[in-house]
């Protein structure tokens, strides 16, 4: 009797043990390559691969946040990319907001045609609309200019399928009794359903923020002049200079994570939100 | 927003003529028309029409010189003869299939373990979110850096006392080193998903399922899992398309080599279409992703399906 119940209390140790080491291991594996930038951009350039390997950058290096921010057009990168990515987030909140309103809210011929034509664009990778959106942009003459940029992804069929899944949540009594108190349309939207929206708001914002900070391929496609790089086009060029030195990277990625991770410390629950977003059923 | 409904609730009883309403109606229908226009016009002109487009260039034989010189169904024929092509699909396929696979292990795996009761949880799980904020090319840049010769990752294998490995300049070993990678990233996003669907179980079952005698791996397999069926599906879907359309990691780590052994379908597309300058085999080789995306994208559609309306 004592004697189970002795068993029993050690295979709850043992598997506390394996519970709290296999969450070690994942918290080691997930900030190791965090410390390892911010530790090599602090080292000299002699000690980046110094045997054995150096845990704590000594001498403490800063010039290479110096050296590194100078060497490329980054403020201006950063620049862009905050214009751009900041651009992108408010049009996409204003434009989800509102066709996620009238599809959750109004009723027209062919409502359900447009909201299954939307959907359908939601996983549609931009891998395999690359050509033709290169051409018409081409055609348009946006090559190389900020709306280029920006206009194609203005808004997405993502954006408005949670803002239609939020909005049909919200009572339909408090639309109509607006109504009748002699609100405009417009009125009911911005003071009645947006307010309401908040939480939904917050997360896609920070979501859209995120994804358009990341954006790659597409700038690598249409910009080619150097006033117009964003971040990660800067970051990819600086990589590709033949000579460039680890520690002047590793500052210059450190410097480019930092507004995500500002964003995601001071937003924590939108920017997970986000996330568990795209997992809600319809 | 109860408070609100119960405030306005006297006005509904409110009648109103009938001819009134009438027109409201139309009112209302021109305004949901009005605001749903601008995301309309974006995505059919953004999305919808370079779609429809892509079918039509991978018909042709266009380098944006010329213009564009219809050619049938030739690209297809000749991309399932190419070797290169061959190659990067088979490249991408791996990718999917073996950077999934541990995705869903580890993150179904963490989300269990956050679902529980443990100490410093908040610390431990942002600590273990952070992947997914790391830029994507900061990302192929710190690894590319870990992955050096000397690089932090070889040093710890030295401590398992293995020995250092080539990671991006081996063909045998590159596509590993990517698809780790892709690993780190995804795990952690859709551990966030798992989780919710975890939280959204109510604890009464598995209570009931462990008075009844049922372990906790027990309860686990037959209360847990078949509950968490749909969020299972969700991620199985997502992740799959998500790998399908990795690019900017292998472009910048190793750009496809060394030997074509990380050239993965998208980027090969868009080094057909961006190097080559050879647009109609790119694009017929957009509408192979595009048809492999698409089964993939009915089957989540099903799990999405617009709902009912109110």
């Amino acid at each position: 009797m004592n004697r189970s119940a002795l068993n029993i209390k050690l295979v709850r140790v043992i598997k506390k043990i394996f519970i709290y080491a296999a969450l070690a291991l994942a918290v080691f594996i997930s900030l190791l390559p965090y410390y390892w930038m911010v530790s090599s951009a602090l080292k000299t350039e002699s000690n980046i691969f110094r045997l054995p390997i150096q845990w704590f950058p000594n001498p403490i290096n800063w010039m290479s946040f110096v050296n590194g921010w100078q060497a490329q057009n980054f403020p201006r990168y950063f620049f862009n990319s905050f214009f751009v990515s900041i651009t992108i987030t408010v049009g996409t909140l204003v434009l989800a907001s509102l066709a996620g309103y009238s599809l959750a809210k109004f009723r027209y011929p062919g409502r359900n045609i447009l909201f299954i034509i939307i959907l359908s664009t939601m996983m549609l990778p931009l891998e395999v609309t690359m050509v033709p959106l290169f051409l018409l942009i081409k055609n348009f003459e946006w090559q190389n200019t900020y709306q280029g940029l920006i206009v194609p992804f203005l808004v997405e069929g993502f954006g408005v399928f949670l803002m239609r899944q939020f909005i049909l949540g919200i009572p339909r009594d408090l639309i109509e009794a607006a109504r009748i108190d002699g609100a405009s349309e417009m009125r009911i939207f911005v003071q009645i359903v947006m307010p309401l929206c908040t939480p939904a708001l917050a997360a896609l914002g920070v979501f859209t923020f995120r994804e358009a900070w990341d954006m790659y391929i597409w700038p690598l496609i249409i910009v080619s002049k150097d006033d117009l790089r964003t971040v990660p086009l800067g970051i990819s060029l600086f990589m590709g200079n033949y000579g460039t030195s680890w520690d002047q990277l590793m500052a210059i990625a450190v410097i480019g994570t930092l507004p995500m991770i500002l964003l995601f410390f001071l937003l924590q629950r939108a920017f997970v939100q986000g996330i568990t977003m795209t997992g809600i059923k319809g | 927003m109860w408070i609100l409904s119960q405030k306005y609730s006297f006005i509904q009883r409110i009648h109103l003529p009938r001819f009134q309403k009438l027109t409201a109606h139309k009112q209302q229908m021109l305004f949901g028309y009005l605001i749903l226009l601008p995301t309309l016009v974006i995505i059919f002109v953004f999305r919808f029409y370079p779609m429809l487009q892509a079918f039509y260039i991978s018909t042709t034989d266009f380098d944006l010189i010329k213009s564009p010189e219809f050619v049938g169904l030739y690209n297809f024929m000749d991309l399932l003869k190419d070797p290169l092509f061959l190659n990067s699909a088979r490249v991408s396929l791996t990718y999917v299939v073996f950077s999934v696979v541990p995705t869903w292990i580890i993150s179904l795996g963490l989300a269990i373990l956050f679902n529980r009761h443990i100490r410093f949880k908040n610390f431990i799980r942002s600590a273990v979110f952070m992947p997914v904020i790391m830029p994507a090319v900061v990302m192929a840049l710190v690894w590319t850096f870990m992955y050096h010769q000397q690089g932090v990752v070889n040093v710890i294998l030295g401590w398992l006392h293995l020995s250092p490995v080539p990671w991006l300049r081996s063909s045998s070993t590159a596509l590993w080193a990517v698809i780790l990678i892709g690993v780190w990233r995804a795990s952690p996003y859709f551990m966030v998903i798992f989780l919710a669907g975890l939280q959204a179980i109510p604890e009464d079952f598995m209570d009931a399922a462990q008075i009844d005698g049922a372990n906790s791996w027990q309860a686990f397999w037959y209360v847990t899992f078949p509950l968490l069926k749909p969020t299972t599906l969700l991620v199985m879907v997502m992740s799959i398309i998500t790998a399908m359309k990795v690019f900017a990691v292998p472009l910048i780590m190793t750009n496809g080599g060394p030997a074509n052994s990380t050239r993965v379908l998208p980027l090969f597309i868009y080094q057909t279409a961006f190097e080559f300058f050879d647009m109609g085999r790119a694009s017929a080789m957009s509408v192979f992703l595009f048809a492999a995306v698409m089964i993939f994208t009915v089957f989540q559609i099903r799990i999405f399906s617009p709902g009912e309306d109110e």
